[in-house]
């Protein structure tokens, strides 16, 4: 049986759609296409790897500098724990293979990957299993 | 989907159909998508044909289904290859040892069955993982602190099981010395319990490890006997301070009075913590502290000490305790060194408030951290990030002039045969009585520099070997050839393994080639690699 990358319900779209709704970023910000509220559950940015503007997005953006433990541990863990939830960012490579991992305990996978300038990646993380479908 | 070696795929279907049935369809995984999800992200064979890979992964919830799962592949020949977390980063990641093994993943099994206060100790599932203990504890208020190895997020019991360690006090930084009784399903699906778990209604298992007779739990060590399913740990009862000071010696002749004489204040638990051996002289100038450079000539380092006014070594010694008595533990430590100056760096009390939480070393304060990863990252000094490194850990006399030639060697060695260093640690004492070298090389994803790598490696394995210096740990490419150093009586060490394999696991399933131990059937294929 398949489950990476397995998005149901709402999340559904986001399978086959993620890569297109990300677009390159050589003259729009990382996150400007990406449609506020509707797929993505919250943003991380790391303000190491993108200093700039932030999203202007329904969704929470949760920025945070270079260390992603203290904010996967208060914020995503808790929330990863229970089904559903599609998280975007920006980051580094170093930090996206952090997430990488940890999501990967909880059923959850990189959906989409692009980089960016020199440094940063937008991703995508989403519910990759059955047992937790939102 | 492919077929584990030595199997037809009929034969692979059939224990997978009784798998499911045991486990739910929804938790085996066979698609190439999901088992490249476990290959060794840090792996020396990257995209090579030797490469490790699962030819599929199931993710049991129980004990009892993990005993339908061993008995499903034991009854067909299906090798299988135990994780906790599988964060084995440096030392294998969750890829089997074996290409074409079955990865049992235990992740679902995150239950902290226990934690005893009055005791300082747990019981817990493999898959629990640093920062899920931390949470518990924390959760509930606990005065009870784990010991946690620099990446938090591995588990307990994987860790402990690879012979892992952390930062803390002895004996609570060498994690598999911590633990204190297993649960494990062998490869008949038969479960053990080791220790006083053996006793029906015993309220001890958590209390003495031995039990009766012969102490089995080492054999479960970096093992391929059994698949552990429950362990008990002790925990260490919250200090009320932490404090770490360092003795300044100036010449180069100082070294082995400062490590005989430390060993000494340690083994007679005048100080608790992790002992550190540094050289502010040759660490001037703010250089990495964890990339000891070669150790000149002594008459070079006095010269150079001597115009620089630094010392030539240090020693941190670092106490957990009540505050009066670390201060009278210092004070006799300083007593024993006439000669030298002194630094004292922090004293925290306990619990840590926020100020101390933004500056401190986490692991060294039990509480688990990512931060490391944050800090290999890409950046103006790190341009190029490599994509992963592997350890190199040699076990090295707990003398002076043995870490000197060590670290000669060594360093030495790694130029003559063009091997790069990412990280190359003063002596370790993460194991009570012993030094340890830790070294990162890098690996890549570029097969022709890995291969140059591998071979460069093995005779570096074989210098150090020559020299007395074995590994404690390494990485899956590595088993046989560090197994083979272990040499002596024609190496009964292995043979002895080999013995116990073919008893407890005829049929050769469990996690086949681990630390160069291969069961009877690839032995006689000359499947060893
Ligand atoms: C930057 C960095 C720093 C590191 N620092 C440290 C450190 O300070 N200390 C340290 O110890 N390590 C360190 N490591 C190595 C490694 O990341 C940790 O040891 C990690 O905890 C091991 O992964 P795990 O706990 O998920 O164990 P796992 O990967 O789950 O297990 C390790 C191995 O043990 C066996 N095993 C696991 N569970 C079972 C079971 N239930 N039954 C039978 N066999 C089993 C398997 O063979 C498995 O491959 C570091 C790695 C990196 C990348």
């Amino acid at each position: 049986m398949s489950h990476t990358p397995l998005l149901t319900h709402r999340r559904a779209v986001l399978k086959g759609g993620a890569l297109g709704l990300i677009p390159a970023l050589s003259s729009a910000p990382a996150w400007a296409a990406i449609a506020p509220g509707v797929l993505i559950d919250a943003h991380v940015i790391d303000r190491r790897v993108w200093p700039g503007a932030l999203p202007r997005s329904d969704a929470p953006v949760l920025p945070f500098d270079g260390d992603i433990t203290a904010l996967w541990y208060h914020r995503l863990d808790p929330r990863w724990r229970r089904p559903g939830f599609v998280l975007g960012g920006i980051t580094g490579a170093d930090t996206l293979f952090v997430l990488e991992q940890l999501a990967r305990t909880r059923h959850r996978a990189v959906v989409s990957r692009r980089p960016l300038s020199a440094g940063a990646t937008q991703w995508v993380i989403a519910p990759a299993h059955p047992s937790i479908a939102g | 989907m492919t077929t584990p070696p030595g199997l037809t795929a009929a034969v692979f279907d059939d224990a997978l159909r009784e798998i499911r049935a045991a486990v739910g369809d929804e938790w085996v995984f066979t698609t190439p998508a999901d088992t490249a999800l476990y290959r060794d992200a840090y792996s020396l064979f990257w995209d090579e044909p030797e490469e490790r890979l699962a030819s599929a992964a199931v993710a049991p919830a129980t004990v009892e289904q993990v005993q339908a799962v061993t008995r499903a592949c034991n009854a067909r020949g299906v090798p299988l290859y135990p994780i906790s977390t599988g964060r084995n980063l440096g030392y294998g990641g969750s890829a089997p040892a074996y290409s074409g093994s079955v990865v049992l993943d235990l992740k679902r099994m995150d239950r902290v069955i226990e934690v005893d206060e009055r005791n300082g100790s747990c019981i817990v599932e493999p898959g629990v993982s640093y920062f899920d203990m931390y949470r518990h504890l924390q959760s509930r208020g606990s005065r009870l602190w784990i010991d946690v190895p620099d990446p938090g997020w591995g588990s307990m019991i994987g860790n402990a099981l690879d012979f892992g360690g952390g930062y803390t006090a002895n004996p609570y930084r060498n994690h598999f010395e911590a633990h204190c009784g297993m649960e494990v399903v062998l490869a008949d699906g038969e479960i053990l319990r080791t220790g006083m778990g053996a006793l029906p209604g015993a309220q001890t298992w958590q209390q003495y490890r031995y039990g009766f007779g012969p102490y089995l739990d080492g054999l479960f060590k970096q093992s391929t006997l059994g698949i552990t399913t429950k362990m008990g740990f002790w925990l260490f009862p919250q200090p009320e301070a932490y404090f770490t000071a360092s003795i300044n010696l100036p010449r180069y002749d100082d070294l082995p009075m400062l490590v005989d004489t430390i060993g000494e204040l340690e083994n007679a638990n005048i100080f608790n913590g992790m002992p550190g051996i540094s050289s502010p002289v040759l660490f001037r100038g703010g250089k990495n502290p964890l990339d000891f450079p070669e150790i000149p000539e002594g008459a070079e380092m006095d010269r150079l000490a001597r115009e620089t006014g630094l010392p030539c070594w240090s020693a941190r010694l670092t106490f957990y305790g009540p505050e009066q008595v670390i201060r009278a533990q210092w004070a006799y430590a300083k007593s024993r060194f006439p000669t030298a100056s002194f630094t004292e760096h922090a004293l925290v009390k306990l619990p840590l408030s926020p100020a101390d939480m933004e500056r401190i070393h986490k692991p060294s304060f039990g509480i688990p951290s990512l931060e490391m990863f944050a800090m290999g990252a890409r950046s103006a000094h790190n341009p190029n990030p490599t994509d992963g490194h592997f350890w190199f850990s040699p076990i090295i006399p707990r003398t002076g002039e043995g870490f000197i030639a060590a670290n000669r060697i060594i360093r030495q060695t790694c130029q003559r045969l063009d091997i790069p260093v990412l990280l190359f640690s003063p002596p370790v004492s993460s194991w009570w009585r012993a030094f340890i070298l830790v070294m990162a090389i890098p690996v890549h994803k570029d097969p022709a520099r890995n291969q140059h790598l591998r071979a460069a490696v093995k005779e570096l394995i074989r210098v150090c070997a020559d020299h007395g210096w074995g590994e404690y740990r390494t990485a899956p490419a590595f088993h046989d050839a560090v197994m083979d150093t272990y040499s002596y009586n024609n190496h009964i060490v292995r043979r002895v393994n080999e013995r116990i394999k073919d008893a407890l696991d005829p049929n050769g399933i469990l996690s086949v080639g681990r630390y160069g131990v291969w069961p009877k059937r690839l032995r006689e294929q000359g499947g060893r690699k």
